[in-house]
């Protein structure tokens, strides 16, 4: 289970200015149901995950973890947590098996029951060939099966993938989305971050949809179908940015006509 | 908060890791394994066959007989039977011949009469010492002198009848009782010490900066962060892997360096049956190595954690070789010896260790402070590694490159904490380069032209050129008379403090005579009178100092707060006088005199206190003030002064008027 408070985070810029990279967000995931974050690059997507996976510490708000706060107790936090982005590379001198067992070790899982794990995973994920080869030899698609086992050898009970099939060709792509469809089966907590809107539309249980790091809506697809009155998911994607951009555009109307009145 | 189990599991795994690497198995295994041997068999053999060629080579002579009497026909007699020397005569440009390289050397022969009447010959050799050739020829023909001279005695003792025994009265015998060991362990003493800081450096280096900054560079690190790992474990973790490949570096290095060793003196034919190197020795500099490794270790670590990159890592390396090089150097110098002071100084104190050690002068107490100081130095370092490795900004810097936007067309802001350094350093360099130039010339108008053009000008001209107001800026405001009262009377606990201070300090790192007698010339340069010397050495100063350091530096460190801002303007005042033995005085005396400014918000409370203190030292060294030549200058300042000082200063502290307190918040 997630549960996101309030969260934000704040980086400083090259030229000495701060920004919100993420503002004010909440949401929540439960077991057994795959929850989307869309938004289109830059949106703020990483940044929240990064803040889940306590990498990064936030500026306000929080979140719980199973029942673990990140700040509170980030160590129980990571050891619930399988956590998958495109800055989690992989160590390019060891096998594939070796990392696979290295991170098992760390998460304190016995040696017997990671083999297991590991042939179990190896099959869903289609990883016999190339198990004993050195990641340097692998393609990228390889590569990200070995990052999604590394990621989840301990059988976390909540799990964040951030875009972990971009750059992918569709047969690895599709076992990937397999796979996470298996671990809700399994009643996991996943989420998933992406901004193909065709990839959210198959896979989400709930969707956010996040932009310029605020969240814009949140609800199953029909749900927001039935908000927008739009049948494409692009078509809803847009039709709420440009809603969050004439509400602002509405705002900074009311100021300039207050600021005109104060002049007079 | 740390799982050994799973700290080692992290150890192998950056063990397999990093012998994965072509570099590092390069790097530590093959090549001290095969450099050495190569090294010494190489240079053994290439000097044997250059000294035979030296010898072997004939040298071409010019000799200039400008007496041809008996005698000076005896030295031609001599020279031309000299192994492997060519004599020459007239010749036109003997002198042009000795430029091309053709003629070795140049006998000139003259004479002269001694008090006693007797015939004295002259013979000048003429030959360039920097061509080995030469020297060499030079010696022997030195030495051929020596027989012609003797035979000539002989010929005029023989003539008024007197045996030549009659000159044999003294002999000397040459009894080296060092034995072969010694002699070898003092050779050694000399270069181990700094070969094996580099090595120790070196081959931690490679390791270090592939264990974060590589790892922040592959894009590794997130995945080992997000993993169930504590970040304790990681460093140490990581911490143990640099350790291991630096001991297994120096370990490799001393061994093939060892059996090379004596492979190399067996070859030069000398009697191995009777000299042992000293392998008890090597492995005392083996133990005392640990603690110096794990320095480094967490040293390097600390560097490759804070680095984005592989090579930035290397660039900040570079500094700390230099450092452990220079350091390691000192026992080259006969004048340093371990003692408790110099077994406090880190790196220093090793290399000194070392030296004692392959002497057979081994301190067991000596031994012990400079482990433990160093031990000491490791945990705070590697403490502040993991403080390091929990900082997110730190950990995930993302490349900017600040230092050049300065001159760009971004907006100046010359109160910037990197502005002021740049400023500052730049003021030092020309304090170095030119300052001490000018007053090695004159020391009176050098002091005046340091005072003004490279502290007080650069102020003034940065401080015009940014638009930025004098006044304003310098805090050239009048206060309350009470703070200039305090200013005042300051001057007496101040001298009492740092004065204890100093004589602390003389006992274990005694000041050098010759420094001491730079002070008091320094300070009685009277040509002019009294007055004159205040006015330079205290005046001026206490004006042009101030405005540079209390005025303008410390308003760069605002941000860090109200004593961070004090204590950093004051090491780097400290910095600026580039003497080693007044730092701490003087960084005490800076932090006092950065304390008025900031409290009271005037800057004329520090240029009085600072013009003060210096016309008390002034007349100290003049003995116009009896009292404190007699404790002060002497070193006999009872230590008990220093409890009513303190408490005076502790007044004072209180008694200061507080004008500035808005601009520090949390003062």
């Amino acid at each position: 289970m997630i549960e996101v408070k309030n969260i934000s985070k704040i980086f400083r810029q090259k030229n000495g200015e701060e920004f919100f990279a993420v503002n004010d967000i909440s949401f929540s995931a439960k077991n057994g149901e795959i929850v989307v974050l869309l938004g289109v690059n830059g949106a703020g997507k990483t940044t929240t995950m990064r803040m889940l996976s306590t990498v990064l510490q936030p500026n306000a708000g929080t979140a719980i973890i199973e029942k673990y706060d990140i700040i509170k107790n980030p160590q129980k936090v990571r050891a619930n947590l399988g956590f998958l982005s495109g800055d989690t590379g992989l160590y390019s001198r060891l096998t594939a098996r070796e990392i696979i067992v290295y991170f098992g070790r760390l998460y304190d899982v016995k040696d017997e029951v990671i083999d297991s794990r590991l042939e179990k995973l190896s099959k869903l994920l289609d990883m016999d060939s190339f198990l004993d080869k050195k990641v340097d030899m692998l393609s990228t698609g390889m590569k990200q099966k070995v990052s999604i086992a590394r990621s989840i050898i301990h059988d976390p009970p909540v799990m964040i993938f951030d875009e972990p099939t971009s750059g992918l060709d569709i047969l690895t792509a599709k076992n990937i989305i397999d796979f996470i469809y298996k671990c809700k089966d399994d009643n996991k907590c996943v989420l998933f971050s992406t901004h193909i809107m065709r990839e959210a539309e198959r896979i989400a249980d709930r969707i956010i949809m996040i932009h310029k790091g605020s969240k814009l809506a949140e609800g199953t697809w029909q749900e927001l179908q039935a908000e927008t009155g739009k049948r494409d998911l692009d078509d809803i994607f847009i039709e709420f940015v440009n809603r969050e951009e004439h509400k602002s555009f509405d705002d900074l109307k009311l100021d300039e006509i207050e600021g005109e009145n104060d002049e007079l | 908060m740390m799982n050994f189990k799973k700290t080692f599991t992290i150890y192998k795994k950056e063990m397999l890791d990093i012998l994965r690497d072509k570099r590092t198995v390069i790097s530590t295994i093959v090549v001290p394994i095969i450099l050495y041997p190569l090294l010494m068999v190489g240079i053994s053999s290439i000097m044997s066959r250059q000294e035979q060629k030296l010898e072997e080579q004939t040298a071409i002579i010019y000799l200039d007989d400008q007496v041809r009497d008996m005698n000076s026909g005896k030295i031609m007699a001599y020279l031309s039977n000299v192994k492997n020397v060519q004599i020459m005569n007239e010749v036109d440009d003997p002198m042009n011949l000795i430029h091309e390289d053709i003629v070795k050397a140049i006998i000139t022969i003259t004479d002269t009469v001694n008090s006693s009447g007797f015939q004295i010959l002259r013979a000048k050799i003429s030959y360039d010492e920097s061509d080995e050739k030469a020297a060499r020829v030079f010696r022997q023909l030195r030495d051929e002198f020596v027989k012609i001279e003797n035979d000539i005695i002989g010929d005029r003792l023989a003539d008024i009848s007197v045996d030549v025994e009659i000159l044999s009265a003294v002999e000397v015998i040459k009894d080296n009782i060092a034995p072969p060991e010694q002699m070898l362990g003092f050779f050694i003493g000399q270069i181990l010490p700094y070969l094996l800081i580099m090595l120790t450096i070196s081959g931690g280096a490679v390791v270090a900066s592939d264990l974060v900054a590589g790892e922040k560079e592959r894009g590794t690190l997130e995945t080992i962060l997000v993993s169930a790992a504590h970040r304790n474990e990681l460093v140490f973790g990581k911490y143990l892997t640099i350790i291991t490949i630096s001991f297994i570096t120096v370990f490799l290095n001393l061994f093939s360096m060892y059996v090379s060793f004596q492979h190399m003196l067996g070859q030069t034919g000398i009697d191995m049956q009777n000299i042992n190197l000293p392998l008890g020795n090597f492995a005392l500099v083996l133990v005392a190595m640990l603690p110096m490794i794990t320095l480094f270790a967490a040293i390097l670590l600390s560097i490759s954690t804070f680095s984005r990159n592989i090579k930035e890592a290397q660039s900040y390396q570079m500094p700390l070789l230099m450092v452990g090089m220079m350091a390691a150097m000192i026992t080259i110098f006969p004048a340093f010896e371990l003692n408790a002071g110099m077994a406090l100084i880190p790196i220093v104190n090793i290399a000194l260790l070392f030296k004692d050690i392959m002497m057979n002068n081994f301190q067991l107490d000596y031994f012990l402070i400079v482990v433990g100081s160093t031990l000491i130095l490791d945990i705070a370092a590697i403490y502040y590694s993991i403080k390091l490795f929990n900082n997110e900004s730190i950990l995930f810097r993302t490349a900017e490159e600040k230092s050049l936007k300065f001159w760009g067309k971004e907006k100046r802001d010359i109160f910037s904490q990197q502005f002021i350094f740049i400023f500052f350093t730049v003021i030092l360099l020309l304090f170095y380069y030119l300052g001490a130039g000018w007053q090695m010339e004159n020391l009176e108008s050098g002091l005046i032209k340091t005072q003004l053009l490279l502290i007080l000008l650069p102020v003034i001209l940065i401080l015009r050129v940014s638009k930025n107001d004098l006044k304003q800026t310098l805090r050239l405001k009048k206060t309350n008379f009470k703070n200039y009262l305090v200013a005042i009377l300051a001057a007496v606990p101040i001298i009492i403090i740092v004065s204890i201070i100093t004589q602390l300090i003389n006992i274990i790192y005694p000041i050098p005579e010759s420094y001491l007698k730079a002070m008091e010339n320094l300070l009685t340069m009277s040509d002019g009178g009294l007055l004159r010397t205040i006015i330079i050495i205290a005046v001026l100063p206490g004006i042009c100092e101030e405005i540079l350091f209390r005025g303008f530096i410390i308003n760069g460190f605002k941000k860090r707060g109200f004593l961070s801002s004090i204590v950093i303007t004051a090491l780097l005042f400290g910095i600026i006088h580039l003497e080693l033995f007044k730092l701490i005085p003087v960084i005490i005396i800076g932090i006092w005199l950065g304390y008025l400014v900031l409290r009271t918000n005037s800057l004329f409370v520090p240029i009085i206190a600072h013009i003060i203190n210096n016309t008390l030292a002034v007349l100290a060294g003049n003995d116009n003030l009896p009292i404190i030549s007699e404790y002060v200058r002497e070193g006999n300042i009872p230590y008990w002064l220093i409890i009513p000082a303190v408490a005076m200063m502790y007044g004072l502290i209180k008694w200061t008027e507080n004008i500035n307190a808005k601009e520090y918040i949390g003062e």
